[in-house]
């Protein structure tokens, strides 16, 4: 895969979460002129985004700042080859999330492998015994809680759901990227939500307890 | 199994087997004749619906630290050809 983003589709919940920034069409002409202030103020414009996407992904910061660094250099070098067919922050933060998968191939970590831990597992199989009993999530769990129980998936768990559920990419998408099948990344994203729902349902009976 | 099995004899297992193929049909689940006499099951799909939909409310939070612009200069400068257009 390379590591420079094609050009996505746009997507309903990319073009909600992507609105046009006031400035950033003349930064984005200013930058592909070699405007160093230009770029700085791209910079300024998507930091916060692209490294939110990094750490979500990663779950590191220091890996999380590495790669958002990276992102941006590459945005440097590549930003004459935005031809505008989708939104930048679009194109943007497909580049980023090239630049983590290609970081996560070159440790040879499993986490794009997800042939493997899409096996069934005493884990991941239907459950039976939660539900009822349990405290309901619904209106109870707020971002914070949300975001730490996401840190807390397993890694392979969590690139699909923070490309599917949080970054709004299809199925086809992830599956494109990870180099997977379309239902694996569907019966990746669903484990991922169930097991978000134990580590939720069990912060709840931790905090009932304390 | 079909996005349509909605059998009345359906255990737990065999529903919650059949729920990612639902979710991702957008399939109407509280028409799903099980969940109407499993409280558990009617618990999970609210649970998994609540997850996703909060997912989708996550905003960015955090900024990078500083050093992280620093560094992005620096590279810059040390390889200046790899301005824009160049590559």
């Amino acid at each position: 895969m390379s590591s420079g983003p094609t050009q996505p589709r746009p997507a309903t919940q990319h073009l909600r979460r992507n609105p046009p920034i006031a400035g950033e069409e003349e930064a984005i002409e200013k930058a592909r002129n070699g405007d160093a202030r230009a770029f700085e103020t791209l910079y300024a414009m998507h930091k916060r985004r692209v490294y939110s996407l990094c750490l979500r992904m990663l779950g590191n910061v220091a890996e999380a700042e590495d790669l958002t660094q990276e992102a941006f250099l590459q945005l440097y070098r590549k930003i004459g080859t935005f031809r505008g067919d989708s939104a930048f922050s679009t194109w943007l933060h497909r580049l980023a999330v090239n630049v983590v998968l290609m970081h996560l191939r070159r440790k040879g970590l499993p986490q794009v492998s997800l042939e493997e831990t899409l096996e069934p597992s005493q884990d991941d199989g239907p459950r039976k015994d939660i539900g009822a009993r349990d405290l309901t999530l619904s209106g109870s769990i707020d971002r914070v809680t949300l975001e730490r129980a996401i840190e807390n998936l397993p890694p392979g768990y969590r690139l699909v759901f923070v490309l599917h559920d949080v970054e709004g990419y299809e199925h086809n998408e992830i599956a494109e990227m990870l180099d997977c099948s379309i239902g694996n990344s569907k019966s990746q994203l669903h484990k991922a939500r169930m097991k978000l729902r134990d580590l939720l349902h069990t912060g709840q009976r931790k905090e009932q307890i304390a | 199994m079909s996005v349509r099995v909605m059998e009345k004899t359906m255990t737990c297992a065999e529903f919650q087997e059949s729920l990612p193929e639902l979710f991702e049909a957008h399939a109407d689940l509280n028409a799903q004749e099980h969940l109407k006499t499993c409280d558990n099951c009617a618990a999970l799909v609210r649970d998994l619906e609540y997850i996703a939909s909060q997912a989708k409310l996550l905003l960015p939070m955090h900024d990078p630290s500083p050093a992280v612009w620093d560094n992005i200069q620096q590279a810059i400068r040390r390889n200046p050809s790899a301005q824009p257009g160049r590559k």
